[in-house]
């Protein structure tokens, strides 16, 4: 029944997403005309060899990481309209809420971007099936480890405006600090500190992770898919457990009133 | 037989404000207890508190058998709210919410789907269930919040103002499913500041002010505790003389006598039920044909007033 509870948590989060309708079709658009257009004619622009499944495959990651964060969007909108009160007088501990929580951010944001890596796949081509599991399930963790780390600092941040504006320029450097959009070699040319930064980065370790399980690593030179995999769980345990820790407290704490 | 609720000088402050002051009460298993008072009053934080959404600053409450500071988790199991404000997403439909509630709440899924048709089909919204919340009216939203509490039929029960913004039949409605809900054995603790509804539905009232619970009893031992709170207002077929004045004055449970006109007496008394019939019967041995007896009972509003020094409406104006 316990663990019921929290699968009851974590499905009110997915089928909440799902409610948006407007937000997911305008996200889909968004993400077919950044491959069918920025896509397809960027990549006559660059000098990098592939550079479109390169892209798409970067765009992929970006979109999961746009969508796990809206959690700490719905946090706000909780707290706006009193749900966390109901939230809160539910018979369900505080554990299995904010761990319910933080599942169902990851989970659904992987739902919704599911079909668009299957768009991916499709344009990307070969894949190799041990190796996209893996890649996969990195992508999972990852998911999570966002929707741990849009949790925390919702939490921690009391407007919703100034949430907002954080998570754009929060945005702009993790994911432009990546490997997303563009190799390493070329980060680290460009700056060598904006290299060292991608190196450590959970966005590059999830790209690269996906480029190496669908079969086009050979253009970033992926030699051992173990250190971003550990990288990538050492973001989601970190995340999910200060996430979990810290929305905890405030709950406790009455932060949220 | 031991209180299902046990409050002890439970006490929660908003920085300088006190929302909330030493408050004590018990209520008893299977009975409707109506806090009464103005908005402002603390009767939600109280509510909070006893759900534990929210940490009292000083004292503590036993619901069932466990303490709200120490076994949270158990005091929940225990409880249902129907909010004050409906609480929801806009996005979400009325059949999203009950149906996740019900199951979050323990509800096996046959039983989960009959009560939820049933009471949606009652509070007549199972024609909107599919509609966003965004697109109902604020009665609609109101009668989707009840409907958590009466699919659930927990053994608590809170209901926060449960039939504001809900038209006169609904009301009815909603009274009569709270009315059934104690009769199949939950507690429940209603939170209004409608004088009416607490009179009809509360097997005692407490009346609460500026975070104090200034008196708890029967609605019937509240008003009876107004002396002077029966009123007659007699009107006679000949001017009242002022032996009759005098005598009416004798009886033991008569307050006072006004002469309205000169045909019509007002007569401020106790027990009511008690007095009449001596009244009826010296009036006529003085020769003094009766032409009209009214009888008043003081309402739950004159109670308001007697403790408070306010009416409701005045209440709530001071508190805002």
């Amino acid at each position: 029944m316990e663990a019921n509870k929290l699968l009851f948590v974590v499905e009110r989060d997915v089928r909440l997403f799902f409610q948006y309708k407007f937000l997911i079709i305008m996200r889909a658009i968004w993400f077919v005309s950044q491959i069918a257009l920025f896509g397809i004619i960027a990549s006559r622009l660059v000098a990098v060899p592939d550079y479109f499944p390169y892209y798409v495959s970067g765009l992929s990651v970006m979109s999961l990481y746009s969508a796990a964060i809206f959690i700490g969007f719905d946090i706000y909108e909780e707290a706006e309209h009193g749900v966390f009160e109901y939230l809160l007088s539910l018979p369900v501990s505080r554990r299995q809420l904010v761990l319910g929580r933080s599942i169902g951010g990851g989970l659904r944001a992987f739902i919704y971007v599911g079909p668009l890596i299957a768009v991916s796949l499709y344009v990307i081509g070969a894949v190799n099936p041990l190796n996209f599991l893996l890649a996969l399930f990195s992508l999972f963790l990852f998911a999570f480890g966002v929707s741990g780390f849009s949790i925390t600092v919702a939490v921690m941040i009391k407007s919703s405006d100034r949430f907002d504006i954080l998570m754009g320029v929060l945005d702009a450097l993790i994911v432009r600090l990546s490997t997303a959009m563009y190799p390493l070699a070329y980060v680290t040319q460009a700056n060598p500190l904006y290299g060292w930064i991608a190196n450590f980065n959970p966005v590059t370790f999830a790209s690269d992770l996906f480029r190496w399980g669908t079969g086009i690593e050979a253009i970033i030179t992926l030699n051992n898919p173990l250190l971003p995999l550990l990288g990538v769980m050492l973001f989601f345990g970190v995340f999910m457990f200060l996430g979990t820790m810290i929305y905890d407290r405030r709950i406790e704490g009455g932060g949220w009133q | 037989m031991a209180p299902i609720i046990r409050i002890t000088d439970l006490t929660k402050k908003f920085g300088n404000v006190t929302a909330v002051d030493h408050l004590n009460l018990e209520v008893e298993e299977g009975e409707i207890l109506g806090l009464l008072g103005p908005n402002g009053a603390g009767k939600t934080t109280t509510i909070l508190m006893l759900a534990t959404v929210i940490r009292p600053t000083d004292g503590t409450a036993t619901v069932g058998e466990y303490d709200i500071r120490k076994n949270p988790e158990k005091v929940r199991g225990l409880l249902g709210i129907a909010f004050q404000e409906p609480k929801m997403l806009w996005v979400s439909t009325p059949w999203d919410i009950v149906n996740w509630h019900a199951k979050v709440c323990g509800l096996s899924t046959e039983e989960r789907k009959r009560r939820v048709k049933e009471v949606l089909e009652s509070l007549e919204m199972w024609e909107a269930r599919h509609r966003n919340v965004h697109a109902l009216s604020g009665g609609m939203r109101k009668r989707v919040e009840m409907a958590k509490v009466l699919i659930q039929r927990p053994k608590i029960a809170i209901v926060d103002e449960p039939t504001a913004q809900i038209d006169i039949v609904g009301k009815h409605r909603i009274w009569n499913m709270l009315t059934e809900l104690r009769d199949e054995g939950s507690t429940i603790i209603l939170a209004t500041n409608e004088l009416y509804e607490a009179d009809v539905l509360s097997d005692r009232v407490g009346i609460i002010h500026r975070g104090k619970m200034l008196v708890c009893d029967t609605p019937k031992k509240l008003k009876d505790s107004i002396l002077g709170g029966d009123i007659i207002d007699i009107q006679l077929e000949e001017a009242a003389s002022p032996d009759i004045f005098q005598e009416l004055k004798k009886f033991k449970d008569v307050v006072d006598v006004l002469q309205l006109k000169p045909f019509n007496l007002r007569i401020y008394l106790n027990k009511v039920e008690e007095v009449i019939p001596k009244i009826v019967n010296m009036l006529t041995k003085k020769d003094s044909p009766i032409v009209s007896l009214r009888m008043t009972e003081p309402s739950l509003d004159d109670v308001f007033v007697h403790y408070t020094g306010l009416t409701i409406e005045e209440a709530q104006k001071s508190g805002e």
